[in-house]
């Protein structure tokens, strides 16, 4: 049968997306937790701006992040980027969007009277932020940060089109290989059935961490 | 369906009762909530169900109006059993009004187009006609002024009054309240229980689940209190309020009317405030 | 330093209208359409049927946690084995539609669990037939809490059109590829794109807000409705 054939070249494919998608969620979270300070920052100029490239990132599709980044930067500086760079840098900017309403949104879910608390105990500010406010931040920060990375894993499949060789493009590769259309078929659903049993997986762990940290509240 | 409205009058003209209940059985689960209840209601009566929290009180009144399955027994209103999954029930709700603790207006209707909505779209009444009833309604109800607010800018008493004018404009044949002032400010409890007592003197049928025992003496023709998940007292409630034949009638009356008492009294009416006596 | 230069792309630009429009119709189509899809599996999640219910969970599970590249591939490549063939813009607006459906769907459902049971009793409890409760008293109610994530979910769907160009369909993505593959004006091309993108996306969002105003009186302020 095709998939044992194959199966391994899909398997490693799936360690390429689920490695690619890492570490862009990496390059995502430090981007984006710059942003999402910046965006609850008390300077005007500062927030305006997080905003804006807030709103930028979002409104472009993951697409053409990865168009600009594989063809637009490597002609505008003269560098050469792989594929698999070129992948960790648009998916990790466009992750950094999505991460920057995460950190926002943990930020302030976080009260005033807290850091009012701290403060008044005569704690300076960098105290305040790392043993009272960051501690609870992260708590309402996690589950959505794992929905950006579901959405991180799912937009990885668009690499495929750069001609990165993850799990996508070595299904569409595999496909190529074979001669008989349901064997193409079969490969094309086996990388379905994989995108959506890690990705529910995942999913499944981050609801299990916000119930645990909804009880501990 | 107009001429399936009738009038108050014309229910108490007829001589069999508007409800009977018979050895109505209501489980959750495994708990049996309701173990047996049988009564009539007649026409034009103002009867009071009163009793400790939980006894299933307000899960009678929504088995009555068909919200609830029930396990064993019959409900007959109007002559007409009530299933919660016949094809009838909407009709039998139609004559049924009912006013919730929490209003339950609708937020994103005006308080008219609260009151409306049904007879426009269940009673297929001109939308004209209708909102020329519902502002008699709202005179009735004294609320002519807020109209057109909505409910999220209404205050308790006033959004509980325009649920009675949302009730009253279907013209039901049955009016059911269940605990209508429990979730009010103490300000505003008497207007609504001054239109409730309004309602009764116009001679229609009315079920009250409340803990305002003032008012059901004053008002209520009979006063049915339930315990454990049976009617365990029946009578006039002066009777009931002044002379209860049984003990645990008198523990509650007590807790109820006499706060001191509910201080050290049993722990199962301890639940009901205190305060409610005063007025 | 890199020396920007436009100029090489004008020639170009006149297809972009073409794109675009490609981009908002396809977009539109894909949004009606999953927004009924949505409607129905969101009131399917409520049903009495255990077999209802179950299907719309697994609906929404499975296409949730499946790229939508992978979900177009599947159609437009996978499907003709069996003889099934769509033409490039019916595969991606299928592809499209399937995916939004799923998202459509769990911004009703919050919507309607948002519904105080209370509202379902107060209706039926004034013999509105369920029809009629659902769309008089509970729609609009769900409507008002599900306003602001499907507009996002609206933009979801313009972002997610680009893959329309994967099944070889002119939209703005694949303007900016072909015309960065002719003149090689990969970066100049990317802001133009980019730029149409950022007002289409705007756009949306004064759309949204405007409309909101219209339909919930004075929601932006917070007040009664
Ligand atoms: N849907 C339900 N599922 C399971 N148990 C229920 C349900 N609804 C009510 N009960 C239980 O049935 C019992 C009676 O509830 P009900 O609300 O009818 O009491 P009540 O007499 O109206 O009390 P109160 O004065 O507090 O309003 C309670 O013990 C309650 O926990
Ligand atoms: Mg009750």
């Amino acid at each position: 049968m095709i998939l044992i054939e194959y199966g391994g070249a899909l398997l490693r494919g799936l360690g390429i997306t689920l490695w690619v998608s890492c570490l862009a969620l990496i390059l995502a979270a430090v981007v984006g937790a710059l942003i999402g300070i910046a965006r609850t920052s008390k300077f005007m100029s500062l927030r305006v701006a997080a905003t804006a490239y807030t709103e930028f990132f979002r409104s472009l599709p993951t697409l053409v992040m990865l168009f600009f980044v594989f063809y637009g930067l490597t002609a505008a500086f003269n560098i050469n980027l792989s594929p698999f760079v070129a992948a960790t840098i648009a998916l990790g900017l466009e992750g950094s969007a999505l991460m920057s309403e995460v950190v926002r949104g943990g930020l302030q879910s976080v009260g005033k009277g807290q850091k009012e608390a701290a403060l008044s105990s005569g704690m300076p500010v960098w105290q305040v932020e790392l043993y009272v406010v960051w501690p609870q931040a992260i708590r309402v920060m996690l589950p959505p940060a794992v929905g950006v990375y579901v959405s991180t894993l799912k937009g990885s499949a668009l690499a495929s089109s750069i001609g990165f060789v993850e799990l996508m493009q070595t299904g569409l590769l595999v496909r190529e290989r074979v001669q008989n259309d349901y064997d193409g078929f079969t490969v094309l659903i086996a990388v379905a059935v994989i995108y959506t049993i890690v990705n529910y997986a995942i999913s499944q762990a981050g609801a299990h961490i916000e119930r645990k940290s909804n009880y501990a509240q | 369906m107009p001429n399936n409205l009738k009038s108050p009058n014309d229910a108490a003209a007829q001589d069999e009762p508007i409800l009977k209940v018979e050895g109505l059985v209501k489980r959750f689960g495994d708990t049996t909530v309701i173990k047996e209840l049988s009564f009539e209601v007649q026409p034009g009566q103002v009867v009071v169900l009163v009793g400790p929290s939980g006894t299933g009180k307000s899960t009678f009144l929504r088995c009555v109006n068909g919200l609830e399955d029930i396990q064993g027994g019959k409900i007959i209103f109007e002559g007409e059993e009530v299933k919660a999954r016949h094809s009838n029930i909407t009709a039998i709700r139609r004559r049924i009004g009912m006013i919730f603790q929490n209003f339950n207006l609708y937020p994103h209707l005006t308080a008219v187009e609260n009151v409306t909505l049904a007879p426009v779209k269940v009673l297929k009444e001109s939308p004209e006609s209708a909102k020329e009833r519902a502002m008699e309604l709202f005179r009735k109800v004294r609320l002519e002024h807020r109209a057109t607010a909505y409910p999220g800018e209404m205050s308790g008493g006033e959004q509980q009054r325009v649920a009675i004018a949302r009730a009253l404009a279907m013209n039901p044949a049955l009016m059911m309240f269940d605990e209508p002032t429990s979730a009010l400010d103490p300000e505003t409890v008497g207007d609504v229980l001054a239109v409730m007592e309004e309602l009764a003197a116009e001679g229609r049928t009315m079920l009250v689940v409340t803990h305002e025992m003032a008012f059901a003496d004053h008002v209520g023709d009979r006063m049915l209190f339930m315990d454990g998940g049976y009617v365990v007292e029946d009578g006039p409630p002066s009777e009931l309020l002044n002379n209860p034949k049984n003990d645990r009638t008198r523990q509650f009356v007590n807790s109820v009317l006499k706060p001191e008492a509910a201080m050290k009294g049993t722990a199962d009416s301890s639940e009901v405030p205190p305060n409610i006596a005063a007025r | 330093m890199y020396d920007f230069y436009l100029p090489d792309v004008y020639p170009y630009l006149h297809k972009l209208p073409a794109a675009l429009w490609v981009t908002i119709e396809i977009s539109i189509l894909a949004t009606l359409l999953s927004s009924i899809m949505g409607v129905f599996l969101a009131i399917m999640r409520r049903s009495d049927s255990k077999v209802l219910r179950g299907v719309s969970t697994t609906y929404v599970e499975v296409i949730r946690n499946m790229p939508l590249v992978v979900l177009l591939y599947l159609i437009f490549l996978g499907l003709p084995a069996f003889g099934i063939v769509f033409s490039g813009y019916v595969s991606g607006l299928i592809a499209l539609t399937l995916n939004s459906a799923a998202f459509m769907t769990e911004i009703f459902r919050a919507g309607l669990i948002a519904v105080p049971s209370g509202q379902f009793e107060a209706a039926q409890s004034q013999g509105m037939s369920r029809v009629t409760v659902y769309r008089y008293v509970i729609l609009p109610q769900v409507l008002r809490t599900s306003y602001a994530p499907y507009g996002n979910q609206v933009i979801g769907v313009v972002m997610g059109s680009s893959i329309m160009m994967i099944a070889t369909i002119e939209e703005v993505t694949a303007w900016m590829y072909n015309t960065g593959a002719v003149t090689y004006r990969y970066f100049e091309v990317f802001v133009v794109a980019g730029i149409v993108y950022l007002i289409v996306c705007q756009m949306a969002n004064v759309a949204r807000i405007m409309i909101g105003k219209a339909l919930f009186k004075s929601a932006a302020a917070g007040g009664k409705w």
